[in-house]
């Protein structure tokens, strides 16, 4: 009996130890690339967000698959971070500069997702820095409770494909120094195509 | 021995459980941060009410000033933040939140009292980290967590429960929230009531 306890935790100590390793960049993208896949968030009451997203007469909650571009860019911030307080005027001229150029508007689109947030943490976060693009809440705290290993901000760089997200081709914590240049990696990392309106 | 074997699996169980705990820390205290693991919620039993007058304090603050709750009577209402301790997970993520709402706290005419049962030196240099608080931070080391003894509020560790206390301009207690020390107090609860006292 005592035998069979102790053999039992060990093997459950060594699931354990193999399930909890540290993930590689790779795993963890992948891990994160399906958190990302089945996260429901409530979609932004905002008539020109949900134009935005194409997300017209989307229903109560949406999943990332459902927003209407070829490349997804996603700042994951929390209202208490710090970083993410200083950082918020960059990832509006982020977004800018993402409007700005028109061969890209309607291909690449840009979201917040208030890690851990209230609608109102995230509503208050929008005001003080006047935020124009879409920001997404996390009242049931299933984006905390799914995306691990990362610290705030943090940002993912997705490829979109038939209602979900295809590929993470950036991932990475920490605020970009520089909107412009930030904009031009995505661009090429992302693979997608220059020139054209739409 | 087998007694010791079990002792060392039970705590590689623990200690790979902890190290696997979801989190989604500011990456303005990256590597910063000592997961404590999951805590007993409260422990502790309180000792005053809605509707009675606060027990007066005074305790230094990080700036080198003493400070008293009597000082803001008949000028401020008063909400007092007991954090369990610096550089915890929740802890660090709190108060950079009542920072950016330092606007709503003002128009509801409130101020923030922050305390804990860290030294000086330590709050110093934890809040220096988070870009400073424009509230007072104050430290109940010593005489070691009398003003959280004196609220019943002190944990049976000598940290302080995860408290928020709000006191109008005549003294009295309004509102008294005793949270979980593993989870944030939503901030909407605090100006919910703050509005209700205006």
């Amino acid at each position: 009996m005592r035998r069979t306890f102790t053999a039992g935790l060990g093997m459950l100590s060594l699931l354990l130890v193999l399930f909890a390793a540290p993930l590689g960049a790779q795993d963890s993208r992948e891990e994160h690339l399906r958190a990302l896949n089945s996260l429901s968030l409530y979609t932004p009451e905002g008539a020109g967000e949900r134009h935005y997203l194409g997300l017209k007469n989307a229903p109560e909650k949406i999943t990332l698959g459902q927003i209407d571009a070829e490349v997804l860019i996603v700042e994951i911030f929390s209202m208490y971070c710090p970083h993410c307080q200083r950082h918020a005027p960059d990832a509006e001229k982020l977004y800018r500069a993402l409007d700005s150029r028109e061969e890209f508007r309607n291909k690449i689109k840009m979201i917040g997702i208030g890690i851990g947030n209230s609608p109102y943490e995230v509503g208050l976060f929008r005001e003080k820095y006047a935020l124009s693009f879409p920001l997404f809440d996390d009242r049931s705290s299933t984006v905390v409770g799914s995306l691990s290993g990362i610290y705030t901000p943090h940002y993912f760089g997705l490829k979109m494909k038939d209602g979900s997200i295809r590929e993470i081709f950036y991932s990475k914590s920490g605020a970009f120094p520089d909107a412009e240049a930030f904009l031009e990696m995505i661009v090429e990392e992302s693979g997608i195509q220059r020139g054209g309106n739409s | 021995m087998k007694i010791t074997i079990r002792a060392a699996l039970l705590g590689l169980v623990f200690a790979v459980l902890a190290a696997t705990a979801a989190h989604a820390a500011s990456d303005a205290l990256k590597g910063m941060i000592y997961d404590t693991g999951p805590l007993k919620a409260t422990d502790s039993k309180l000792k005053v009410r809605v509707g009675e007058q606060a027990p007066d304090f005074t305790l230094k603050s990080v700036s080198g000033k003493m400070v008293s709750l009597s000082d803001y009577k008949g000028k401020s209402n008063v909400v007092i933040s007991f954090i369990p301790a610096a550089w915890t997970p929740v802890c660090s993520d709190q108060w950079p939140g009542y920072a950016l709402a330092q606007d709503v706290f003002k128009k509801n005419d409130a101020v923030v009292l922050g305390i804990s049962t860290d030294n000086i030196p330590t709050l110093y240099a934890w809040t220096s980290q988070m870009n400073g608080v424009w509230f007072p931070v104050l430290s109940d080391f010593w005489p070691h967590g009398e003003v959280a003894r004196k609220y019943g509020v002190l944990r049976s560790d000598g940290t302080a429960d995860r408290t928020i206390l709000i006191v109008d301009k005549k003294g009295r207690i309004r509102y008294i929230g005793l949270h979980s020390i593993n989870t944030r107090p939503p901030l909407e609860e605090i100006i919910k009531e703050l509005e209700r006292i205006r």
